[in-house]
């Protein structure tokens, strides 16, 4: 999952992808408010994982919304 | 504004014929067009347009920046960047709170409204992206550039269409006649050769229908001239107080002298017949200079190739500058800028001065017989003396400056 991760913040948010690594913050990788809404979309067109900006707001790190979207791509099974 | 000339130490140009000041100078005075027909327009009533070439936003500004920026601000980055390092001021150094940003554009970014509004109708409002209005809105213009390089002094963006960056030179040159700041970030971007904006100045009658020979389509002043192409890009100059200028050692390309403005209150599109309007802004502009008309050693025209306004506008110009000097309009070379317009002419007419050499109208292959003006077809000298640049906005709006060498 970090690895989709990954490839959708570069391909979709144009995220430089060295600085793309599970401990890395929002702010680490440029990503603000607005950008988090662009990344809650991305997440629920590609992958039809449906995670809220607010809830992505909560998270610390990347790692935090790998594991966020795990938990919701298994209950969504 | 005598005795508060505004010197310009800086510039920096994007447009069809270059990204970059030496590569728009060459191409502009080899009265090269840029006009093409464009694929992206398929399907459209009209697919001529200039486009600026070899343009990778991501390359230039970095992936994610560009990713977060309509075109028409991405074209003004760019030209900021080469405007500011060729003027030698230093943002890491400079006392921000005294540099203002003033910028024209008639659209901002319609392509960005139109793609989202795909969005809107195929996907649903839930859909759209966060950054919508960030990227369309035309006030981003003068605030992504601050925030680029930290100018928190005035900041705004004026809209006259395609009077909008000539007007944004004039607002920003009065900013620094009042002591409002020390530096300004000035000039104009656009980027409106979208599908929607394109069927929309088709339907008015304002495009050139030469889709048989594109690359000679805009030609202003021409017999036969049917119609404006549109152009895209960015010009940006840095102002200061020439007084400021010198003291710091800047070598400046050329003062603003003065500037006029006026409305036709006439028509949306049209011209009256007299051309009053254009007229009393080109006087304003002189007086404003402390100039009398015979001094105006040449013109760079709004010339847009549209029927009504080179004639307008060339009658005009036989009534105030009788004496003849050379009148160009750049647009042969780079279609219609529109919101940009206006500063990339004015960059031109510096250029023109410090060359002393007036660039031709390209595609000029016989003048308008109605029309008894100078209209070189091929560079010619000119003499140490001041310059009009000239624009004339949809709404009846005209802005003029005048010019001058350094």
């Amino acid at each position: 999952m970090f690895d989709t991760l990954k490839d959708l913040l570069v391909s979709k948010l144009k995220v430089a992808p060295e600085q793309i690594t599970r401990d890395a913050t929002a702010e680490d990788i440029d990503l603000d408010s607005l950008a988090l809404v662009e990344l809650s979309l991305v997440l629920q067109k590609e992958l039809g994982i449906e995670i809220t900006e607010d809830e992505l707001t909560e998270t610390e790190t990347v790692g935090d919304i790998v594991r966020l979207m795990n938990v919701r791509a298994a209950s969504a099974r | 504004m005598t005795g508060r000339a505004v010197a310009v130490t800086g510039l920096g140009l994007v447009t069809p014929a270059g990204v970059g000041v030496a590569e728009n100078w060459e191409a502009v005075l080899a009265g090269r067009p840029t006009a093409a027909d464009d694929p992206a327009l398929a399907g459209n009533p009209v697919r001529i347009s200039c486009r600026v070439p070899d343009f990778d936003a991501g390359e230039l500004l970095g992936p994610r920046r560009a990713h977060r920026l309509d075109p028409f601000v991405q074209f003004a980055l760019v030209a900021a960047r080469e405007a500011l390092a060729d003027s030698g001021l230093d943002p890491a150094t400079w006392n921000g709170a005294r540099v203002g940003t003033v910028f024209g554009t008639a659209d901002g970014g319609p392509g960005t409204v139109e793609a989202q509004h795909r969005v809107q109708i195929e996907e649903g409002g839930s859909r759209v992206s966060p950054l919508l209005l960030p990227m369309q809105l035309p006030n981003m213009l003068a605030g992504q550039v601050a925030i680029e390089y930290g100018a928190t002094g005035p900041n705004l963006v004026t809209a006259t269409a395609c009077a909008s960056g000539t007007t944004a030179l004039g607002v920003a040159a009065d900013l620094l006649a009042l002591d409002r700041c020390d530096t300004v970030l000035a000039g104009g971007a656009e980027a409106m050769i979208t599908p929607l904006v394109m069927s929309g100045f088709a339907q008015m009658g304002a495009l050139s229908l030469r889709e048989d020979a594109p690359e000679s389509a805009s030609r202003p002043f021409d017999r036969d001239r049917d119609g404006f192409v549109a152009g895209e890009g960015a010009g940006v100059l840095i102002l200061e107080r020439a007084a400021d200028a010198r003291a710091r050692g800047a070598v400046p390309y050329g003062t603003i002298l003065g500037h006029g403005a006026s409305a036709d209150a006439h028509h949306i599109t049209k011209p009256p017949p007299g051309a009053d309007g254009t007229e009393a802004a080109v006087r304003a502009a002189l007086a404003d200079a402390d100039l009398a008309p015979r001094e105006i050693a040449h013109v760079n025209a709004h010339g847009t190739a549209t029927p009504l306004n080179d004639l307008a506008e060339g009658r005009m110009l036989e009534r105030v500058l009788p004496h003849r000097p050379p009148v160009t309009s750049t647009k042969g070379v780079t279609g219609h800028l529109l919101g940009a317009a206006g500063a990339v002419e004015a960059a031109y007419t510096l250029l023109a001065l410090k060359a002393r050499q007036a660039p031709p109208t390209a595609n000029l292959s016989r003048l308008d017989p109605e029309l008894d003006i100078e209209v070189p077809a091929a560079p010619v000298p000119l003499p140490d003396g001041p310059a009009l640049s000239n624009s004339f906005g949809f709404g009846g709006q005209n802005a003029v400056l005048v010019l001058s060498p350094p």
